[in-house]
């Protein structure tokens, strides 16, 4: 706006106020730093009890403290990216960071640093709270000082079925007569679970298959991220081993559908929960793995997903406890 | 400047002080909230605004995919974007909150400002919403948009979001509720739950959604009401004569009707189930003498019109609906 036009504008102000700047300043946008003010409790507790996890200098994601001597949790599929894992907490920078446990159904990993006297997040007891109730994320972060968004609660808990099903993430070949393996996705089960190009799937989960309709109908109702038995056969060796299933549009690019893209950077892993709670907070993808608050500073969940333009999702507290205690066990706590 | 611009703008919220009494909640006249009592004002008024809100929000379902509507009348009466739906006396189907279906026919619109009307036509009595008669929001106010985002969710229902009206201008509201695909059409409430706008684009930007003010709707209410097409583009485009067609050859027979002598692939008449041989004896209702009849009837019509075929196949008669395709 050149310096006539802002003149013109301010004296039409005068002689009619409510016609005036018909333009809200940011800072008093929901997103603005004056409305964001309103929120320093919550925002305390982001500050101590969230976690920064970067790769090198760069932001990669955020985290739930949840032990006093390190423990924390985060976003698996946003960590096991980053090259150089470090993690901040308050003012404290870990470079010493350890993935102790990793589960796929929740897409959440459990992190161990070197630390003592944490403040691990305070859970709410439920996340049944009405829709329209306040909400707290993480946003960006400064070196020293967590920053906050707000948001609401926005529609009803449920799952998020996986995107095109749960699959092997293999490719077969189609001009063999059995169930050969012609590929392995990357980032699949399969690949975890070491089959190769060449082995042939013989049976799922006990159960005979011999052609690509009766894998589809061994995997029909899975969920992503369980388990299945699978027997396959190299060269003459019969072998049975568990193989995790995974979301098929986490692997094979999903098509960009026109509300994907005005949806900004969104999260890959974005479907296949068990359960979520709803919210309307403008993350990005850069911004999940941190604790949802309520205006009390509580923990409600875990940021998992930012799904969309107009959707973000959040692992619901009594999910998350369960989550928690287990993977502390299982690593040893 | 900075200086100006604030003090300007604390001179502008005393007129609105003034008048805060009437059912408008103060948070509104305060540039930001500031205390944990503010923000529980606006959660409790959100909460108690959404459930006849929701129960008033539908799902519109079009041929050519979903957008989203909110009933203003206790008959049925439904308020939605011109580009949903995108022309006058279309049949689509209304989805309630708990997945209800219903026959609707869509009204008048308003298509230079996005503005439309529909009508359910199952009788019954509808939740609905009232409108801000008034026009009395104003820049800063707390809104909150409704809308089934990416098409309709029984699971999930119609998603809220929350947000403030961050700009006025050219017969737009902008706020800062983040909308996508499937809101369009759906309602922007105000915090006493009164009806301000319906959601028409977005921008680039994360921020950046327009809705159309209610005051568009008042100004074109009984025009839309009477089904009239008020205004030209861009997001509604009247339909143009002579553009739609059915996809069969025909001959006269000298007994009345005419015989059909091929059914073209894929074409609208091969989809109603005709085949080569039928006797078409009423289009719309007048008896068919001669080809020339036929397309006469036809060039007044337009691509999506509904037209009804009486049919005889074999001595056995039968009525048929279909909609033209696009030439």
């Amino acid at each position: 706006m050149n310096a006539n036009r802002f003149l013109a504008c301010l004296f039409a102000c005068l002689v009619i106020p409510v016609a005036a700047q018909q333009s809200l300043e940011s800072a008093y946008r929901t997103t603005g730093s004056a409305v964001v003010a309103a929120f320093e409790g919550p925002r305390s507790v982001l500050q101590t009890s969230s976690a920064v996890i970067s790769d090198g200098r760069k932001e990669a994601g955020y985290g739930v403290v949840i032990s006093p001597d390190g423990h924390i949790l985060t976003k698996a599929s946003e960590v096991l990216e980053v090259k150089s894992l470090n993690v901040t907490v308050d003012r404290t920078k870990y470079d010493d960071v350890k993935i102790l446990m990793i589960d796929p159904t929740w897409d959440v990993a459990l992190l161990k640093v070197e630390a003592s006297g944490l403040v691990p997040v305070d859970f709410a007891p439920t996340s049944a709270v009405p829709q329209g109730s306040w909400v707290v994320a993480n946003g960006a972060t400064s070196r020293t000082s967590r920053r906050l968004l707000a948001g609401i609660v926005s529609a009803k808990i449920r799952e998020i079925p996986a995107a095109g099903g749960a699959v092997l993430g293999v490719t077969l070949n189609p001009k063999s007569e059995v169930l050969e393996i012609a590929d392995v996705n990357e980032k699949s089960g399969a690949k975890e679970a070491g089959l190769q190009k060449g082995d042939v799937i013989l049976s799922i989960n006990g159960k005979k298959v011999e052609n690509i309709k009766e894998v589809g109908e061994a995997l029909k109702d899975k969920k992503a991220g369980s388990m299945v038995k699978l027997t396959y056969r190299r060269d003459t060796v019969k072998t049975t081993l568990d193989v995790r299933l995974s979301v098929r549009g986490e692997m094979y690019a999903e098509q960009v559908s026109r509300n994907d893209q005005m949806s900004g950077d969104f999260s890959p892993r974005r479907s296949g929960f068990p359960r979520v709670m709803q919210h309307d907070i403008l993350g990005n993808r850069k911004v999940q793995g941190g604790p949802l608050l309520d205006l009390d500073g509580h923990c409600i969940g875990m940021n998992i997903a930012r799904a969309n333009r107009a959707e973000s999702f959040a692992i619901p507290v009594e999910d998350l406890k369960e989550l928690s205690a287990r993977l502390m066990k299982q690593s040893g706590n | 400047m900075m200086k100006f611009r604030l003090i300007l703008t604390v001179l502008a919220l005393l007129p609105w002080c003034a008048f805060a009494g009437d059912g408008r909640l103060y948070v509104n006249d305060k540039k930001a909230p500031d205390s944990r009592k503010d923000l529980e004002v606006i959660q409790s008024a959100l909460e108690k605004a959404l459930p006849q809100a929701r129960a008033a929000t539908v799902c519109i379902e079009i041929s050519e995919g979903s957008g989203t509507g909110v009933i203003v009348s206790p008959e049925g009466l439904v308020l939605t974007a011109a580009h949903v739906s995108s022309g006058v006396k279309k049949k689509v189907t209304v989805i309630l909150e708990d997945g209800t279906r219903l026959k609707a026919e869509t009204l008048g619109l308003v298509a230079d400002k996005d503005a439309a009307m529909l009508q359910i036509t199952e009788k019954g009595t509808y939740p609905f919403v009232d409108l801000d008669r008034d026009a009395k929001t104003q820049l800063g106010d707390w809104v909150f948009a409704l809308g089934h985002s990416g098409g309709f969710d029984k699971e999930r229902g119609s998603v809220v979001r929350l947000g403030r009206l961050v700009r006025i201008a050219d017969s737009t509201f902008q706020s800062d509720c983040m909308l996508i695909g499937g809101d369009s059409g759906g309602p922007l409430f105000d915090l006493s739950g009164k009806l301000i706008g319906i959601h028409s684009r977005v921008g680039q930007q994360l921020q950046v959604n327009m809705h159309v003010p209610m005051d568009e709707f008042i100004a074109n209410w009984d025009g839309m009401v009477a089904g009239e097409f008020i205004g030209e583009g861009p997001y509604a485009q009247l339909p143009v004569k002579g553009t739609g067609f059915l996809g069969l050859a025909t001959e006269s027979r000298p007994e009345g009707g005419l015989r059909v002598t091929k059914v073209g692939n894929k074409s609208p008449a091969e989809g109603a189930g005709i085949k080569e041989g039928d006797i078409i004896l009423k289009l719309n209702g007048t008896e068919l003498e001669s080809r020339q009849q036929m397309q006469d009837l036809l060039k007044e019509m337009s691509a999506g019109d509904e037209v009804t075929l009486a049919t005889e196949r074999d001595g056995k008669s039968e009525t048929l609906t279909l909609n033209l395709g696009e030439r």
